[in-house]
């Protein structure tokens, strides 16, 4: 990726990352029941409730130790401000729970090892019990501040870590140009910002979803589950338990307006409905951005596609003039001045220079075939083949392609034969016949001179079959099967026999245009070759009256 | 070939292409004028008069279609159009402008000056005219309105006829399927070339040796059909 995409995507990436972070600070205000850390493995729930309450006792436990130890006037007098300090430190560190804990326990410790009587829990003075209660409101009131607190912190602490994870998470966004590259930025966010496991399943060409690769584990259930959806826009979102961990999963469908481009399973975890619900709801915030991004690639794929196709066409028009004007022409210019020399009294004259006239028509022949080629590949390719549509006797299309390759099959017997009935076919004449004369030349060039090339023209009925017969090399099952393909050639003939494997190609292209196929048949090796045209046949129309009127 | 000598004028840009159509009619005993564009082929055109114009469809200035149609504006000198592409529709616009004829490049010395052959041969028809119009086994008499093959007079119908009178009359010229549907039909059978073609089959049964390979009522595909002039017809010059 270059480096000026990359200064783009990031300018592009602010507003976006200005959205996500006003979503996320409405929502953390709402949130503040989100236990810390929230998803991470989860430790036993009753030990990390349990810790934090243990130590509170037991720092007051040790402050009481402390003061135990000190002479008991200067005891008596740190009373009160001793306790402050551990019932703070609980609220501070553990919140409310913790800090109410400590406080209860302080004025406890307070007046069983030092208001008086001693060692009990009895308080005779007045003046004490009224210390020790203002000692409780005190404790309690300063425990809810601290643990208040620490929860903003902790809040704003979080805040701070989303934010920079979402400013990250929309960094790589922007950066995203592939649908995998959004893949990997989902997986990973959710992964390291909300500690989720996630696991994504991407489209296949059938419409069914498969496991990205290198996305996470996920429970069978979520696996059938999603085998079962197929990839259509509006394929219903749904949660699934996990039986065996109690674990929820939401399955998600990622992908713009008109397309699915796959399906993420995002494990959620266990809890109370409302914490469920909440996650679902932080998780779809997220998912959100996902398919505004997608929006965006799909945008511009349809861009890159569009600018792509108008090079291609750009290209291929500059290719065509090129080969249309300044390859014709030369060639034009040598074929005429070849006819004209050929006519020369020198030339009849003598029989070397004769030949070599001949040979050099011959070769400009070959040429002109050649380009023609190129010609018709380039218009194929284009997608720009529109047949010229009008009746026309398919006597006069074989015909003339003889006539065109007539110097190519000047050395084998050539039988031509026409049923009587043949009806007129509404078709390019023109293509037909380069279809039918890129048969003929494969024929000849396949098979040994002298040898026999028929040519017939049946009609059965529904379809008008030209069938050019050789008796040349034949067609090997395997070769049948590649014969198709564009630039195809046969690995036993790259050697001996000249091509360009344009040919069949575009003969097949130029019938399957009108809605016909060409078949190839053999017996095998060496066995010759039968190339077939199959074009479907017209309703016959009695048009005899027409002419049979005035006879 | 007639004896004075007919001036032929080539409008073209490539030196190449003038150099061997200056040879080869030079060689059939024609004077050559030329041009290599459309302003001095129009200037050419008006002060010497040739009595046939080689026109190429891709000149710098002008495009053939439009440097056709200033000619014929004031002159009916026979005008023979070298086309690049073998686009159908090109060429029967082109004889619709009023060309007599077109090849298709690459194309042979010897199909060039059959067509020309031809042209001058009807332009000139009304000073050397001869009513019997001889194609091979063939005759046409074009007064009489009777056909013979090989010394015998052969029947046709009337449309038959009507269609072998016009090729006659522009023989080893190209008759659009247009010009031939309107001098035989008449009514909205005047569009469908399909009473044409089976018209055609009928007359390619009654005056050629194997109809399946016609050698005198040529077909010229997407374009229209041609009265051969010349028999041996050898395929690439």
């Amino acid at each position: 990726m270059s480096f000026s995409t990359k200064a783009n995507s990031l300018i592009y990436s602010l507003p976006l990352f200005q959205r996500l972070a006003s979503v996320r600070v409405r929502h953390g205000e709402a949130e503040h029941v989100f236990t810390p850390g929230f998803g991470a493995t989860p430790r036993p729930v009753m030990w990390t409730e349990v810790l934090p309450l243990l130590w509170s006792i037991g720092s007051i436990a040790v402050i009481t130790a402390i003061l135990f130890v000190l002479d008991e006037p200067i005891a008596a007098n740190l009373v009160p401000i001793a306790y402050l300090v551990p019932v703070i430190f609980a609220a501070t560190r553990w919140g409310i729970w913790s800090g109410t804990l400590a406080s209860l326990t302080a004025i406890a410790a307070a007046d069983f090892f030092f208001f008086t009587p001693l060692y009990s829990l009895r308080v005779d003075n007045p003046q004490e019990a009224i210390d020790l209660l203002v000692f409780l409101v005190v404790a309690l009131v300063s425990s809810n501040l601290a643990s208040r607190l620490q929860q903003e912190t902790e809040r704003l602490r979080r805040r701070e870590r989303e934010i920079q994870h979402l400013y990250e998470f929309s960094k790589r966004l922007a950066a995203c140009f592939t649908i995998s590259d959004l893949i990997d930025a989902v997986g990973h966010y959710l992964a390291h910002a909300l500690g989720q496991r996630a696991a994504l399943f991407v489209a296949s060409a059938g419409g069914h979803f498969e496991p990205a690769p290198g996305s996470g584990d996920s429970p069978s259930a979520v696996q059938d589950n999603v085998a079962a959806m197929t990839a259509t826009v509006g394929a219903t979102d749904r949660s699934i338990t996990d039986e065996s961990t109690q674990d929820v999963w939401l399955l998600r469908a990622i992908g713009s307006k008109t397309v699915v481009h796959g399906v993420i399973a995002i494990n959620v975890g266990r809890g109370t409905r409302e914490a469920i619900k909440l996650r679902t709801r932080r998780i779809e915030t997220v998912l959100e951005e996902v398919s505004l991004t997608l929006q965006r690639l799909d945008i511009g794929k349809a861009m890159d596609d569009a600018r792509l196709h108008l090079q291609a066409e750009l290209l291929r028009d500059a290719f065509h003039g090129t080969l249309s004007h300044e390859l014709c022409s030369p060639l034009a210019a040598i074929q005429g001045s070849v006819s004209v020399m050929k006519a020369m009294p020198a030339a009849t004259a003598d029989d070397r220079l004769r030949s070599l006239i001949e040979a050099v028509s011959d070769e400009v022949v070959r040429l002109d075939g050649h380009i023609r080629n190129l010609l018709n590949a380039t218009r194929v390719t284009a997608g720009g083949l529109t047949p010229r549509l009008e009746w026309s006797d398919p006597r006069d299309i074989v015909n003339a392609a003889v006539k065109a390759r007539a110097r190519r099959l000047a050395a084998h017997r050539l039988e031509i034969r026409f049923d009587d009935d043949l009806p007129l076919l509404n078709v390019d004449s023109g293509l037909i016949e380069e279809a039918c004369g890129q048969l003929l030349e494969n024929a000849a060039k396949y098979s040994p001179s002298k040898s026999t090339i028929s040519v017939q023209t049946r009609h059965d009925g529904v379809r008008v079959v030209m069938s050019i017969t050789d008796q040349g090399v034949g067609v090997t099952p395997d070769e049948q099967r590649l014969l198709g393909r564009k630039s195809f050639r046969s690995p036993r003939h790259q050697a001996s026999v000249p091509g360009s494997g344009l040919g069949f190609w575009i003969a097949s292209t130029f019938i399957r245009a009108h809605d016909g196929t060409v078949e190839i048949a053999s017996r095998g090796h060496g066995l010759g070759t039968t190339a077939s045209i199959l074009l479907p046949a017209p309703q016959t129309m009695d048009l005899e009256l027409v002419t049979r009127d005035d006879e | 070939m007639s004896k004075p000598r007919n001036l032929v004028l080539l409008i073209d840009d490539e030196p190449k292409i003038r150099r061997f159509l200056r040879a080869g009619f030079e060689i059939h005993g024609f004077s050559v004028g030329e041009a290599e564009n459309a302003a001095d082929g129009l200037k050419i055109a008006t002060f010497n008069a040739p009595d046939l114009v080689i026109l190429d469809l891709g000149l710098p200035d002008l495009h053939g279609s439009e440097t056709l149609e200033r000619l014929r504006s004031w002159s009916n000198v026979p005008v023979i159009v070298l086309s690049v592409e073998s686009d159908e529709d090109e060429k029967v616009r082109l004889l619709q402008a009023g060309a007599d004829d077109y090849v298709v490049k690459p194309f042979g010395m010897a199909e060039l000056l059959a067509r020309s052959d031809a042209a001058l041969r009807r332009y000139f028809k009304s000073a050397t005219e001869n009513p019997v119009v001889v194609v091979g086994p063939l005759s046409v008499d074009l007064v009489s309105r009777t056909v013979s093959l090989n010394q015998t007079r052969i029947k046709l119908t009337r449309k038959e006829y009507r269609l072998l009178h016009v090729l006659a009359v522009h023989v080893g010229l190209v008759v659009t399927h247009d010009q031939l549907l309107k001098e035989i039909w008449t009514g909205n059978q005047r569009d469908n070339i399909q009473y044409l073609r089976i018209l055609v089959r009928k007359l390619r049964q009654k005056i050629e040796a194997d109809p399946n390979q016609p050698r005198l009522l040529v077909t010229e595909s997407g374009v229209g059909y041609r009265l051969e002039n010349r028999m041996e017809t050898s395929v690439a010059d």
